[in-house]
């Protein structure tokens, strides 16, 4: 057991720092940056997809370079990015997709010139996804798919290019088989996308309608009936994804500045003792989990695959973040309550209660917190039923 | 001992109930979130049925009711997230007005409150007093006849369509003494003042109120000078007990709608209800509400009476709803899902109205302090 940086760590780390301060946005068209940067980071060596094999063109990186480079851009002014094609859709074209479907997909994805999105959930198939019913059928002479359904919280979608889709293409049997996944064009007639508006006021989430969308073959990942097999792999990722490890204990950062700059009496709220004990425990858990993540980093880097230790960090890792925002909402106090409009409050705290209400989606998304429970009872305790 | 209602609480209860369920389901209230405020109509009715007279002593105009009658009326007006400004004007602005306002005073107001025709709110809050209501730098230099007030008042519940407002504003002493603090009755339209109106998360209105120079005279001032923090203290617990009764109602919507969803919603082949965790989960939030409950009735009796523990009491009693709004509210959401997090369905909105809340009249943690001090 050994976590110091050694010097090639610290040699890396440099390197890392030096590179996201010569290619922090400065000024002009946000865009040209944005794809300027991923281009550097592709020359840098893969730095543009650090997740990645080497095989397909990822840097190669040990556990220690990807614990620095998390740390080193959570803080730092790096361009938008959304996992969907990156670190959600790609692992499984690796894993499942034929080399053709790679040579298609995949440069695109690096790129970021092709945003996708993911069409998983259905009203009536949440926590059990697998009860699915958006059906797909093939034709005749089975050269396409014709599908009908709804996807619902489909994140992104009305800004996303292409959707992978888990589809029912046969009821007999168990309700986890029967399931394919497909990839296809969401700008295109048969796709209609409804926003759905958050409490938070926002607009990220979606539901999205099939109606006749044919689907060629080729676009097919793997067999028919197996995208179970494929989603559940891909599910994992997701969840690393959403824990947000490193983007939290920059948050946390920043909810201490906040507070410190919150008048209490003769000092700041960070003087309140039982909120300053709220933002201690907080840390505690957050130093944790972090471990918990690097151990489950390591375990990925011997070559497994992110396993049931997935569900942990979603599990925490939302938690955390839910609790960063209820406490960065109660540093606002009463005026976290303005939506927007002229108060004397803390700048931050206008919109608080958005952000707060918004992050209750955290432990429903990717798999409910009820779901990782279930998955660490069969998975881990070795408990079968968990009814 | 005795926890039944009476005849005339009952009455009124019963007859907020319909009006809610005929006036405010999620769409109707919707629409007059998107108007901007409340609806004058409604305003109207309430004044007509009585509603706004209940807690005024029958000199003053009213039905000679107490907290525990507005108790009865704020846990409806929960039941349907009520938007009209019956906190703002008739618990808290006239609410100070009445134990601090002379007999002139209160003729020339009180009647026109009762009867809906103006509204007061009480302009306490400022961008640094925290929780503290004792926390006061809106200043008053004095002038021959009275006092020049400078400052702003912030998070002014319904200040936008107030008429007038009392004020609380320092004359002597230091930020944060209790005694140096005078309370003014000053209508909106006096020169110097200026009212920025903004909605809240929950779908009131609230605003924030800048004093530049504005002159009131001996007129104005309610009760002594430099003595009105125990009428503003007091219309604050009235407030407080106002607003937790209003929670306890939110909360019983909230875990009776996750008890039928629950049981309407099928995921693995089985209502939701089945499933052991959710139902402990459900069994948990109903526990909270009763406490909830049984910490409003105790609370507001003891106001009500006059008891010594009142203060203490309603110090409980804001921590107690404040950490089970959360519990509630949070639980209610994760039940429903990705639905709970929509505008499409009331829990949501219950919910926040319950986050407001919390942190209205000094948080959870603020009252625990309080209370252990």
């Amino acid at each position: 057991m050994d976590i110091e940086l050694t010097k090639e760590d610290l040699e890396f780390e440099a390197e890392v720092k030096a590179f996201l301060e010569e290619n922090a946005y400065k000024d002009g068209d946000a865009e040209k940056w944005r794809m300027g940067w991923f281009e550097k980071a592709r020359e840098k060596g893969g730095w543009d997809v650090p997740k990645w094999p080497v095989k397909f063109g990822g840097p190669g990186w040990t556990p220690n370079q990807h614990y620095v480079w998390q740390r080193a851009t959570a803080s730092a002014s790096t361009p938008w990015d959304l996992p969907f094609g990156l670190s959600m859709l790609a692992p499984v074209l690796m894993a499942y997709g034929s080399e053709e479907q790679q040579e298609r997909f995949l440069p695109d994805i690096r790129a970021r010139k092709v945003n996708w999105c993911q069409g998983y959930s259905e009203p009536g198939a949440g926590s059990d996804l697998a009860s699915l019913k958006t059906k797909a059928e093939l034709s005749e002479d089975g050269t396409y798919y014709t599908v009908n359904g709804q996807k619902i919280w489909t994140t992104m979608a009305h800004i996303a290019d292409w959707i992978f889709c888990l589809t029912r293409t046969s009821s007999d049997g168990i309700k986890q088989e029967g399931i394919t996944f497909l990839l296809f064009p969401m700008k295109q007639d048969g796709v209609e996308i409804k926003p759905i508006i958050t409490l938070g006021g926002s607009h990220t989430v979606n539901s999205v309608f099939f109606t006749d969308v044919k689907v060629p073959v080729e676009n097919r990942v793997g067999e028919e009936g197996k995208g179970w097999t494929y989603a559940k792999g891909l599910l994992e990722h997701e969840r690393s994804g959403i824990a947000g490890i490193s983007n939290s204990i920059v948050a946390l950062e920043g909810l201490k500045e906040k507070a410190r700059g919150v008048k209490r009496g003769n000092g700041s709220l960070m003087d309140v003792p039982s909120f300053k004990s709220k933002i201690a425990a907080l840390e505690v858990d957050l130093m944790a989990v972090e471990y918990t993540e690097l151990r489950s980093l390591a375990t990925a880097s011997a070559g497994a695959a992110p396993g049931p230790e997935s569900s942990i960090l979603k599990l925490k890792g939302t938690e955390i973040q839910q609790r960063i925002q209820k406490l960065t909402m109660e540093a606002g106090g009463q005026f976290s309550a303005a939506w927007a409009g002229f108060n004397s409050g803390p700048d931050f705290a206008r919109g608080g209660t958005g952000g707060y209400m918004n992050s209750r989606y955290y432990t429903i998304y990717g798999g409910a917190s009820e779901v990782q429970k279930d998955i660490i009872t069969k998975k881990v305790l070795g408990i079968k039923s968990s009814k | 001992m005795n926890f039944e209602l009476t005849e005339e609480q009952q009455l009124i209860a019963d007859s907020i109930e319909r009006f809610v369920a005929d006036n405010y389901d999620l769409e109707s209230r919707t629409a007059i979130v998107a108007k901007g405020g409340f609806s004058e109509d409604y305003w109207k009715q309430m004044a007509e049925l009585g509603w706004l007279g209940m807690p005024f002593s029958e000199e003053d105009g009213g039905f000679g009711g107490n907290q525990i009658d507005t108790m009865v009326m704020m846990e409806q007006f929960g039941k349907g997230l009520v938007l009209e400004p019956f906190l703002a004007s008739v618990v808290l602005g006239a609410g100070a007005l009445k134990r601090a306002g002379s007999a002139e005073q209160k003729a020339a107001w009180l009647p026109s409150v009762i009867d809906g025709t103006k509204q007061l709110a009480l302009a306490y809050m400022e961008a640094e007093s925290g929780d503290e209501p004792h926390n006061v730098t809106v200043s008053g230099t004095p002038t021959g006849d009275g006092f020049k007030i400078n400052g702003i008042k912030c998070m002014v519940l319904h200040g936008g369509s107030a008429d007038a407002f009392v004020v609380s504003f320092r004359t002597s002493g230091g930020t944060v003494d209790e005694s140096g603090i005078t309370l003014a009755l000053i209508p909106a339209d006096r020169d110097g003042i200026t009212v920025h109106g903004y909605p809240t998360v929950d779908g009131l209105q609230s605003s924030e109120i800048k004093f530049d120079g504005v002159e009131v005279s001996q007129d104005d001032i309610l009760g002594e000078v430099g003595e009105g923090f125990a009428a503003l203290n007091a219309a604050i617990n009235d407030g407080i007990l106002a607003i937790a009764a209003e929670a306890v109602g939110a909360m019983e919507v909230l875990y009776k709608d996750t008890v039928a969803y629950t049981q309407e919603r099928e995921q693995f082949d089985h209502p939701m209800s089945d499933f052991q965790v959710l139902q402990h989960r459900m069994v948990d939030m109903f526990v909270e509400y009763e406490q909830s409950k049984s910490m409003l009735f105790r609370a507001t009796m003891e106001v009500a009476s006059g008891g010594e523990d009142a203060q203490r009491n309603v110090h409980a009693l804001k921590h107690l709803i404040g950490k089970a709004a959360f519990f509630v509210g949070e639980n209610a959401v994760q039940t429903h899902g990705g639905m709970g997090v929509t505008e499409e369905l009331r829990v949501g909105h219950y919910f926040k109205r319950l986050i407001v809340i919390e942190a209205q009249f000094g948080n959870t943690d603020y009252h625990l302090e309080r209370f252990a001090a």
